[in-house]
């Protein structure tokens, strides 16, 4: 416990937060370990729950604790794992309480909260469109911002925000005459950022294949500079 | 943005005298006035009953979250505004709140008055547009120009502040832009006091003088606290069910926690408690204004802080109360010039979830009026 040590900006009641995390005893017990309590910057208990406990440890957080209201879910991609984060408001006694769980990079899986909050429900659909955690037992886990059929979840860090677009016909971002000529050029993945915003441009992204996308041309045979032809660099 | 094949099994119901009637499907939006911005509602209409809503949205997303993580800290404020687009100054301070959270630092005295001066007449031109388009949706159509012009008064005031209309960019990390611009405050003298001594009661009469309104928002829509709970509504919706949740008075931060706020709290959850909650929250928010100014400190308005500020690694959940609830930023930080991920609570979003529920069993004629009783920005919706 650091709250004798770290100043907190605000100036939150020292008593206040010390019986919220004396309350939240409750939650070793079903955790089955000490769980450790961290006090945050503004007032915010922080606890840290395995995946697998995570219902049980949200259904008594909110029966015995007094945690009524679920205000926010918030999925984060470390990388190497994937944590989904929830805000919880104890109304009556002015609580708030963030709990975490990590999980699995690969396949994120986390029980849902909606049986016990209701408001559970688009939050964690939220997440599910743009993070990608998937939680079990969810009644309705469609994407609610994105479309049906967009393809990866855009706040994962291995999202491409680039599309991966071979700029092979002249445009007016490239050099006329090497576009002219059919060369290959470099660097264009590196600029695809600032022509982002323009155009067709603006629809791209690497899970559907739009017009303007490598693959379209690829298939469709429309200006399409064989990978094989031209060594990058070397000119014709 | 998604929306699932309806199940059509109970599409065709028989009624006693074997006559079969049908179930309709009716769009409504997203192109459509009442639905204040790109909502797409899916209703389930038996006759004139409301049986299933399904809202789609997403038609104004526009990926916040990710532009968050790739502009640098002190850029990040002017995309807020664009969230929330009726409460931009409030959403800045949201966001440069979270950033002084992690970097354990307060701005100084004179830029958390002038923010509350903001925050507050932000609000109350946010409640201005709500309760005007609110009666223009249930059928009095003279206050939204009434409003609209008060309105302007406001959006001047914010002009000279800052130099933009809406989208202000105002706040940042450590305290705000500019300094009050001479005359000022002379200036928003003049207007509060015509606001509240002429235009707020003048509205006040107009609404609440207006049989339709009343007719058309009395016991409608109503909200109980505990659906006000288990839904995790906040703001003025909240409110006016009972519930006395509001931020500047449970968590206040920065003037509010020498300027206490009075929490408008009412029991009766249906739409005219709601229209009615914002309007005296009105007239609590002029008090502010006038409290701030009077005791409105001097000296600097802004830390200083670096073009490249780069916050140490850490994380903050920093809630403000917005026209429409509570409206925070969970920011972490990886010690790095851009944020490493930056979540919006948006109060909008939050508030919209309770709609399907709300409707079922509700006449079609109260869908309009229900949905604007909950005032939800789809910019904020969506994000």
């Amino acid at each position: 416990m650091d709250i004798a040590e770290k100043p907190l900006l605000v100036a939150f009641d020292r008593d206040h937060l010390a019986t919220l995390v004396s309350q939240l005893d409750v939650v070793d017990a079903v955790v089955g370990a000490p769980v450790a309590k961290q006090i945050m910057n503004g007032g915010i208990v922080g606890i840290e729950v395995p995946a697998a406990k995570l219902l049980e440890v949200a259904t008594m957080l909110r029966d015995k604790v007094g945690f009524e209201m679920l205000t926010c879910v918030t999925g984060v991609d470390f990388v190497d794992h994937v944590q989904s984060l929830y805000h919880l408001r104890g109304i009556a006694q002015n609580w708030l309480l963030q709990v975490r769980v990590r999980l699995d990079a690969d396949e994120p899986v986390v029980d849902s909260l909606y049986g016990i909050y209701p408001s559970a429900n688009w939050l964690e659909r939220e997440q599910y469109d743009l993070v990608g955690i998937t939680y079990r037992g969810h009644p309705d886990l469609r994407r609610i911002m994105l479309d049906d059929d967009f393809e990866g979840h855009p706040l994962r860090r291995d999202f491409r925000m680039t599309p991966l677009t071979l700029h092979d016909r002249a445009t007016t971002q490239v050099s006329a005459g090497r576009a002219i000529a059919g060369e290959q050029q470099e660097g264009q993945e590196r600029g695809a950022p600032k022509r982002l915003g323009q155009g067709s441009q603006e629809r791209l992204h690497p899970g559907k294949q739009t017009f303007g996308s490598a693959a379209v041309y690829l298939s469709t045979g429309q200006g399409v500079v064989e990978p094989t032809q031209k060594k990058p660099g070397k000119k014709k | 943005m998604a929306m699932n094949t309806t199940d059509t099994t109970h599409i065709f119901t028989d009624d006693a005298s074997g006559l079969r009637s049908e179930e309709m499907i009716l769009n409504m939006g997203p192109q459509h006035p009442s639905t204040h911005g790109v909502l797409r509602l899916v209703l389930v209409l038996d006759g004139e009953t409301v049986m299933q809503c399904t809202p789609v949205m997403g038609y104004l997303h526009r990926g916040m979250e990710k532009i968050l993580e790739n502009r640098p800290y002190l850029a990040g404020p002017r995309y807020l505004d664009n969230a929330d687009y009726l409460c931009p100054m409030i959403n800045e301070v949201a966001y440069a709140g979270a950033v002084e959270k992690i970097m354990g630092v307060e701005p100084p005295p004179r830029a958390q008055y002038i923010r509350l001066i903001a925050m507050e007449l932000q609000r109350i031109a946010s409640h201005l547009v709500a309760v005007g388009t609110y009666g223009l949706d249930v059928g009095a159509t003279t206050p939204v120009l009434w409003c609209f012009r008060d309105r302007e008064g406001i959006l001047d005031l914010f002009e000279s502040l800052s130099g933009h209309r809406f989208t202000h960019n105002y706040m940042r990390p450590g305290g705000v832009v500019y300094d009050l611009p001479s005359g000022w405050l002379g200036q928003l003298q003049t207007w509060i006091d015509a606001f509240e001594k002429r235009s707020l009661p003048e509205l006040e009469t107009l609404l609440d003088g207006n049989e339709i309104f009343i007719a058309r928002t009395r016991g409608v829509g109503v909200i109980d606290k505990e659906q006000a709970l288990s839904y995790a509504l906040t703001g003025p919706v909240a409110r006016a069910s009972g519930m006395d949740f509001d931020i500047r008075v449970q968590r206040p931060e920065g003037a509010y926690r020498e300027i206490a706020v009075r929490s408008v709290v009412r029991t009766e959850g249906d739409c005219y408690a709601r229209y009615r909650v914002r309007l005296d929250e009105m007239y609590e928010s002029v008090r502010l204004v006038r409290a701030a100014v009077d005791r409105l400190p001097g000296g600097p308005i802004s830390l200083r802080s670096p073009i490249a500020l780069r916050p140490p690694r850490g994380e903050a959940y920093y809630a403000v109360e917005s026209g429409r609830g509570e409206e925070s930023i969970y920011m972490i930080s990886d010690g790095s010039e851009y944020p490493y991920r930056v979540k919006i609570r948006a109060p909008s979003f939050g508030n919209l979830q309770i709609l399907p529920e709300l409707l079922r069993g509700n006449k079609i004629g109260d869908v309009i009026a229900i949905l604007g009783s909950i005032d939800i920005v789809l910019g904020d919706v969506d994000r």
